[in-house]
């Protein structure tokens, strides 16, 4: 495929979504919104294992600069930063875990002929959705009281 | 219900610098659909109004439109369904205006072809002289039937969240033909569609949103059909796909004796 | 099939990342006492289970994660001929992520 498919070589006007298609490009359910979340956690996960790394590398000028690392990162802000990496975490792996098995077709039922008024498999199968959101809401607010107390 | 307030989108081409937003009022008729509205709006108020429409019952796919933010043919829209007396109608987003409603599919048609959508059969010259149909199961039929009923309208390609920034992606349409063609048992092209689909821009930048399923209006599924490409990719990758027969071609009926002994005509 | 291939793999680094991190995140965060003390660190950077950990944690995240960044910036149109630079870079940013990444459980485990 060319680069220029979008057909402004032939003076039309590109009418591309952009970006913004990604985060709202119409009335659509909820699927449409797990995967732009599930792209914004994975970023904010790369994020911070980059910063992670840098961290860990403290460790190697010894305690002292270790002792002093960890007590800058006592502070509540540094900790509601920790519990948001967590949460997006829970997120982004049971979300990826439910992309993996509809990725590869299961979960997601078989092609039937289609009669109106017209479903499609991934409606059909949105309880899953729900069950995988009630355990992520779950872990999540387990994951903050362990915080909090 | 009142009369309704059509905000549709206008652009020309050499005049517009971008497309701005009409204003028409027309009056509400008990089961008229958007396409209505539009046809009423070009017979009776503006006849340089721009939209593409056919069929006008949802089988050409023709008038696919952004209807109150969501992609939806035009015909196949009753006003009534939207539930608001404004009606808000611009071109597909993730294709090039042409004027007004008027939409540039070219994208998708040429898309469409890269992924060879006909039967590759075995057997050329069965192929070109036909002697016979072919044999498949109600089952083996069921198993690509669904995705068969693709208008092309261009629905799930607008709802499409990549299609939204990677020109180069080949789309649900594309895709959910590949798969429906790969599957069909009188087809043996599943290899060449693969690799197709296997580009850097093919089936995995697909990321299950669910957008064309919701839009399409046919009831095709795409993301199915793109969801079982990419298990049948995944498998043959790794060599576990099962290898099958191509469907047979059905052979003339054998001549029979008759069950009973025929008495000869006495009238010749 | 380069691409299935690529994917599969990131199939693979997801759920070795659903148990590894799992498991990072218990003890780090969710267990009792404090595991970020100087001596609980140093306890586990002299542990050549814990060694093992972290070197198939480390290459299962590095790969995971620019697999996705690659993904995201495949999606900006970028043609054929750019791809190839960008698999390129990608690779050198993630073994010279995976070099660092080594280097300190491993300076650790030695050093102490």
């Amino acid at each position: 495929m060319e680069a220029n498919a979008s057909g402004s070589e032939k003076g039309y006007l590109p009418n591309r979504l952009g970006v913004k298609g990604w985060v709202w490009g119409g009335r659509y359910t909820i699927e449409r919104y797990l995967y732009t979340l599930h792209r914004l956690t994975g970023l904010g996960l790369l994020l911070y294992i980059t910063l992670h790394l840098v961290m860990n590398g403290y460790r190697l000028s010894g305690a002292e600069s270790w002792t002093d690392l960890m007590e800058l990162f006592g502070g509540s802000g540094f900790k509601v930063g920790e519990y948001l990496v967590m949460a997006a975490f829970i997120f982004h792996a049971l979300n990826g875990g439910r992309l993996i098995l509809q990725h590869l077709g299961y979960t997601l039922g078989s092609p039937k002929p289609p009669i109106y008024p017209y479903g499609y498999s991934m409606r059909r199968r949105r309880p899953i959705v729900w069950v995988m959101l009630a355990v992520i809401v779950a872990l999540a607010i387990y994951v903050l009281v362990e915080f909090v107390t | 219900m009142q009369d309704l307030s059509f905000k549709v989108q206008r652009y020309l081409p050499g005049k517009d610098k971008k497309p701005y937003i009409q204003e028409f009022t027309v009056p509400f008729r008990q089961g008229m659909t958007v396409l209505d509205g539009l046809i009423y709006i070009k017979e009776n108020i503006d006849n340089t109004l721009s939209f593409r429409s056919s069929c006008r019952m949802g089988i050409c796919g023709a008038c696919g439109m952004l209807i109150n933010n969501f992609p939806m043919l035009a015909c196949h829209t009753p006003v009534e369904e939207l539930e608001t007396a404004r009606v808000e109608v611009r071109s597909l987003p993730n294709f090039a205006i042409i004027r007004d409603l008027v939409a540039s599919l070219d994208p998708l048609f040429e898309k469409h072809k890269s992924i060879k959508p006909y039967v590759i059969s075995p057997d050329l010259k069965e192929a070109e002289e036909p002697i016979a149909e072919f044999l498949q199961s109600p089952d083996e039929l069921e198993s690509y039937v669904q995705f068969a009923y693709c208008v092309k309208c261009g629905l799930c390609m607008a709802a499409c969240p990549t299609v939204a920034t990677d020109a180069l992606f080949l789309g649900p349409q594309p895709l959910g033909q590949a798969y429906r063609y790969c599957t069909d048992r009188r087809d043996t092209g599943a290899k060449e569609r693969f690799r197709e689909a296997d580009s850097p821009h093919g089936v995995w930048l697909c990321h299950l949103a669910g957008a064309c399923s919701e839009a399409c209006p046919k009831g095709v599924d795409p993301a199915l059909a793109i969801q079982l490409l990419k298990r049948a990719m995944v498998f043959d990758s790794l060599r576990l796909r099962k290898k099958r027969t191509p469907a047979s071609v059905a052979q003339p009926p054998a001549e029979s004796k008759p069950k009973i002994d025929v008495p000869e005509f006495t009238v010749k | 099939m380069k691409e299935t291939q690529l994917k599969i793999l990131q199939y693979i680094s997801g759920i070795g990342l659903f148990f590894f991190v799992g498991a990072h995140l218990l003890v780090s965060h969710l267990s009792s006492g404090d595991p970020t003390t100087w001596e609980s660190v140093l306890g586990r950077a002299t542990s050549s289970g814990w060694l093992a950990f972290y070197i198939i944690l480390s290459i299962f995240g590095i790969y995971h994660g620019l697999h996705g960044l690659r993904t995201i910036i495949l999606e900006f149109s970028l043609p054929n001929p750019a791809v190839k630079v960008l698999d390129w870079s990608l690779l050198a940013v993630g073994l010279t992520v995976f070099g660092y990444a080594l280097y300190i459980p491993i300076n650790a485990f030695i050093v102490g």
